[in-house]
């Protein structure tokens, strides 16, 4: 009895799904195996179960002898979709892996391939995948990091900084040290000038773009009506990808929110993108006692252990039209994906992307998680859309990012080795002359509760945001060319002057604090009142505006019982100064260190977000 | 569009030099007032003075209107520059209405406005006087125009605009930070009417919220919330500005109440005297209620514009505040007359309103009628209120404006400083500018005068002989002598000091005498 006839027989699936299903195998190429366990027709638990009550027996073969030599003639994509490996020659017999032990197509392909029988192993579809990408997946990972690099060098992160610009900066150390030894108290007057102007113009502008974002915040991109018009049968395949380590708490969360999803379901083609290391993760998914909706993609061992490389590398097995990234704890609004449709159809061809805004479910749980919230409330509720309105290139936040799948491609998809792959993509599409539109639509995810999590995260932002920063301005005068006067400053006090700001502020802070609390004659003799003034003007006024620029955070969401934590903005700024430390530390001796966050310590419960 | 934006942009130029030009022929006349003087003073101190003009620059208020000027004091160093920045400053106003109501109104409402900024006596005061009551007004109709597109736009941008140019209005004249006071009972009512009931009414609905915990809490939650985001920065930045006062000045207030940094101070005690020294007479047009009689005499407009808005509670409510303010101002600040700025903050008001409703009335013909008539009535009242103020400054304008002939209320300033400039050019001179500001602004040689802004100022009144070769001493006969130290109780006092010290007199008039310190 074959393996379909077996499952409607124990009355795991009827024949009208067995029909779907193999429509589902014909149409996309993949087994009919493939198809049942991963589109939600049966779980892996009942699978085995089957399996093992037909007298099949499961083995370990994560150990099992290979042959170079056997591997080299077939093709990843095709074990992939078939869910079989053959390993070896043994007896004058092809040792094979195969989940499905009656697929025929397979068979007759190690057959015809080898000129022997197979002798068929049965395994668990993820070990059977685990061992094929970990055995033929090495070119497809070598191409996930090295691919931006070699076509298009001067946007990849692998050199931190160019001659020219380590040049840049040691003319500029060494000017301010000769000035500080011909002339200490000028020099200082100088740099303290400078640093205190440009914190305040640094915020000052924050403030204009959430001004311009705040214009438009009633603007709906896609109307209900527009939704209405989607219709089920004309979606193209939507890529989901959910890049995960170590998220073995967040699976069965992850699947309710994939359910949620308005968008049929034999169009979405969702890869839970693992690595080769990250057993803990494999191991929920293997035990999971309800059907899956997503198929596992294994990223071979390679470094630098980074999420984009992740991305790349399942980028080679996706199939559709647009393609999007979900963190494994996000909620996104269930009629995102129809929104994105929509929009892409109604917004010019040279629109490559579109962001979502992001927020966070537990948004009450304490003081960093409201704070947290208030920062991603201003960010992308009022800061992306101010940058779309003005035309400035716009960083991408981390998820819920659609993109075109062809153009992604084309662009040379995400750097693995920039630790904010999102925000450099944004800047790196802008540069070549394509277009990123928001969406009214909201993805909430888990805020960060633990200071030192947050500040792990944060330091990794910074990082990627200096990381950016440095390889978009190897060459000043071409990214004008590309992106325009207005593109350019908008880069440089968005992206360049983020990190910037947060490293001068405990500076600052220290030179009010001395001034103003201690009364330190010292600090009076170094800096002429005028300076102090200035300084601390500076100071207050950045901070004021700050605080203003997260309490409009509030409105368009109607958070308003966080509109008095806003007053926190400066304490907060101070964690965001020693992430900003680490950060550059981090970037000087491991740039392409990814520092973890980790997900699933939340104590709230996150409803799935159904917009009605 | 563009040529719209292109016909505003030769309206205001021609306004601009008009205004200048009116400006520069009432200064030539003589006329002049206390603020542009007290600019003046200031603006030359940084150019040209030596010591901590660090302060001066920072704590001279109204801080924004002395900005205008100081701005245009680097085109002119005499006295013109706040003429200049009055004169474009008004054409600027002009800008922002006529850009604003073309965006939503036709062409007669655009001579309507020209009409009114070419002959009404009360925008010509602003224009010509070298005030800055033009910022405040910009201001103030910049923040209603917002408040305004709030309440229709529901947008967090428009009240975090309009809290931006409340920021601005307070810094132009510090009184209108009474106006958020009457701005609680109106963000209240905004937030009932934005919570999602089926009731229509407003008390009921007031009713219903307190009577839900859930909805009590929401109304709480979104009231306070639009309080913040409104007046926030206006109480920050106050908050702000009176720690830079304390650090520099050692007075939380000193930007409000040293007349070293503010004009008003010695003008409000001069009108106090006025008052006090005239029993009744002022009383009848200076009680509370006929305040806002007479603010309506003198803009008839603003009925007419909430007639418009009678539909709308909020906007009503809104068009009311600025009454409840004039009448706040007059319990207030009991002690002085009511400005003419506080009058023209209705017509800008009432044009503002009557641009935003206008195209939801039928009768066009009618009400363009009614609304030319009442232009008509209100230069009229601008002419009446202008020529019967109390205030000295505007008398006089109105007088220089009407009969064109010289003007010598600043004749002794004028000739004090002229004694001053033919001084040696190394003679230092002791001038306590808190009320010889005038004079300063006439004269030439800055550095030569001792004033209280430098560190040896103190010094110099404790000993002249010490530290300068001249001072400058308001005789008894000068209106503001109590407000100075350096009168002729202070050349007593000196005197019995020091025995040793004579006094030559070089210059005298009837306001100020110029002393020679003969013995050091």
């Amino acid at each position: 009895m074959s393996i379909p006839e077996l499952l409607i027989s124990e009355g795991f699936i009827t024949p009208d799904d067995r029909e779907r299903i193999e429509n589902l195998s014909a149409r996309t190429g993949q087994s009919f195996i493939k198809v049942a366990l991963n589109f939600g027709y049966i779980s892996r638990k009942n699978y085995e179960r089957i399996l093992t009550n037909a007298d099949y027996k499961i083995e370990e073969v994560r150990t099992e002898a290979f042959d170079t030599e056997v591997l080299k003639k077939i093709d990843l994509r095709f074990a992939d979709e078939q869910l079989a490996l053959p390993l070896r020659i043994e007896n004058g017999q092809v040792v094979t892996l195969m989940s499905d032990p009656s697929n025929q197509l397979f068979i007759d392909f190690v057959k015809f391939t080898y000129n022997y029988e197979p002798r068929i192993i049965i395994a668990s579809d993820l070990d059977i995948l685990w061992l094929s990408h970990k055995l033929l997946g090495e070119s497809y990972v070598k191409s996930a990091v090295y691919e931006l690099m070699n076509n298009d060098a001067s946007s990849s992160a692998i050199v931190t900084f160019t001659t020219a610009q380590l040049i840049f900066i040691f003319v500029i150390i060494g000017i301010v040290a000769i000035g500080l030894v011909v002339s200490f108290k000028n020099t200082s007057i100088i740099i303290n000038l400078i640093i205190s102007s440009f914190f305040l113009v640094a915020i000052v502008f924050k403030l204009f773009l959430a001004l311009v974002g705040s214009r438009f915040e009633l603007h709906q991109a896609v109307t209900k009506e527009e939704l209405r018009q989607v219709v089920d049968d004309e979606v193209p395949i939507y890529t989901i990808l959910l890049p995960v380590y170590k998220e073995d708490k967040l699976i069965k969360k992850l699947i309710w929110n994939l359910q949620s999803i308005d968008y049929p379901r034999e169009k979405l083609d969702i890869k839970l993108v693992i690595e080769e290391d990250d057993d803990k993760t494999l191991n929920a998914v293997r035990n999971l006692d309800f059907p899956a909706i997503f198929e596992v993609v294994i990223v071979p061992f390679h470094m630098p252990k980074t999420k984009p490389k992740a991305c790349n590398y399942a980028l080679h097995f996706a199939k559709g039209k647009y393609l999007t990234i979900y963190d494994a704890e996000d909620i996104p609004d269930t009629d995102q994906l129809k929104k994105v449709v929509a929009l892409f159809h109604k917004l010019p061809e040279n629109y490559i992307c579109i962001q979502c805004a992001l927020n966070y479910f537990n948004r009450n749980e304490n003081f960093l998680t409201r704070m947290f919230t208030l920062e991603y409330s201003y960010w992308f509720d009022y800061m992306l859309p101010g940058l779309d309105t003005l035309d400035i290139p716009i960083p991408l936040g981390g998820t819920s990012n659609h993109f075109k799948l062809d153009q992604l491609v084309e662009l040379g998809a995400w750097d693995p080795f920039n630790v904010t792959e999102d925000a450099d993509l944004g800047v790196r599409a802008y540069a070549k002359g394509h277009k990123i539109a928001i969406v009214n639509s909201t993805t909430y995810e888990e805020a960060n509760n633990e200071p030192f999590n947050w500040i792990r995260q944060r330091s990794r932002w910074i990082k990627g945001y200096m990381q950016t920063y440095l390889v978009h301005m190897r060459n000043p005068a071409t990214l004008i060319k590309k992106i325009g006067w207005r593109g350019f400053l908008g880069f440089n006090f968005f992206i360049g002057a983020t990190p910037v700001t947060f490293l001068v502020y405990p500076l600052l802070l220290a030179i009010f604090i001395m001034y103003l609390v201690f009364d330190l004659s010292g600090i009076r003799t170094l800096f002429p009142d005028w300076v102090l003034f200035m300084a601390i003007f500076n100071l207050m006024v950045g901070n004021i505006l700050m605080i203003y620029v997260n309490m409009m955070a509030v409105f368009k969401r109607r958070f308003y019982e966080l509109i008095l934590f806003s007053i926190a903005n400066p304490v907060y700024w101070l964690m965001h100064s020693i992430a900003a430390y680490l950060g550059l530390y981090e970037l000087i001796v491991k740039p392409f260190y990814w520092q973890k966050t980790n997900h699933g310590i939340s104590k709230v419960n996150n409803p799935v977000n159904v917009v009605k | 569009m563009k040529s719209r934006n292109v016909l505003f942009l030769i309206i205001t130029a021609i306004l601009a030099i008009y205004y200048v030009y009116c400006g520069i022929y009432l200064n030539n006349l003589g006329y002049s007032n206390a603020e542009s003087l007290f600019y003046i003073e200031k603006a030359k101190i940084i150019f040209e003075g030596l010591g901590n003009r660090i302060k001066v620059m920072g704590l001279t208020s109204p801080i924004l209107p002395f900005y205008g000027t100081f701005l245009f004091s680097s085109i002119d160093k005499g006295v013109l520059a706040p003429v200049i920045a009055s004169g474009i400053g008004t054409a600027l106003l002009f800008y922002v209405m006529a850009r604003t109501l073309m965006q939503r109104t036709g062409f007669f409402y655009l001579i309507l406005l020209v009409l009114l900024f070419l002959f009404h006596p009360g925008i010509m005061y602003i224009a010509c006087s070298g005030k800055g009551i033009y910022l405040s007004l910009i201001f103030f109709f910049l923040f209603f125009l917002n408040i305004l597109k709030f309440y229709r736009s529901n947008t967090t941008f428009h009240i975090s605009i309009a809290s931006i140019c409340l920021v601005v209005l307070v810094f132009c004249d510090y009184k209108f930070i009474w106006l958020t006071l009457f701005f609680i009972p109106l963000i209240l009512s905004i937030a009932i009417q934005s919570l999602n009931l089926s009731e229509k009414e407003s008390i009921f609905r007031l009713f219903l919220s307190f009577n839900s915990p859930s909805l009590r809490r929401k109304l709480f939650s979104k009231t306070f919330a639009l309080y913040i985001i409104l007046f926030i920065l206006p109480i920050a930045s106050i908050v702000c500005y009176k720690l830079l006062n304390l650090t520099h000045a050692n007075d939380l207030n000193y930007f409000l109440e040293s007349p070293y940094a503010t004009w008003n101070v010695l003008q409000d005690k001069l009108q106090y005297d006025q008052i006090a020294t005239s029993g009744t007479s002022f009383l009848p047009s200076e009680i509370s209620l006929l305040i806002s009689i007479k603010a309506l005499m003198f803009c008839p407009m603003i009925l007419v514009a909430i007639y418009l808005f009678k539909d709308s509670t909020y906007q009503i409510l809104t068009i009311l505040t600025p009454f409840a303010f004039i009448e706040f101002l007059h319990i207030k600040y009991s002690e002085v007359f009511l400005n003419y700025e506080y009058y023209m903050i209705f017509i800008v008001l009432a044009y503002l309103c009557i641009m935003f409703k206008i195209h939801v009335v039928r009768r066009q013909g009618f009400i363009k009628f009614l609304l030319f008539a009442l232009l008509i009535v209100q230069i009229f009242t601008g002419y009446y209120f202008l020529k019967n103020s109390n205030v000295l400054d505007e008398k006089n304008f109105f007088v220089a404006l009407r009969d064109r002939k010289t003007d010598f209320s600043q004749q002794q300033n004028l000739d004090a400083a002229a004694a001053l400039n033919s001084l040696p050019t190394n003679g230092k001179v002791l001038v306590d500018d808190a009320i010889a500001y005038p004079v300063v602004a006439y004269s030439i040689h800055t550095q030569q005068l001792t004033m209280p802004y430098q560190d040896e100022f103190a010094g110099a009144l404790e000993s002249p002989e010490k530290y300068v070769d001249y001072m400058l001493v308001a005789t008894a006969k000068n209106q503001n002598t109590g407000y100075t130290q350096i009168n002729n109780k202070y050349v007593d006092i000196i005197k019995l000091n020091n025995n040793h010290l004579r006094l030559r007199t070089m210059y005298q008039n009837d306001d100020w005498v110029i002393y020679q310190i003969v013995s050091r």
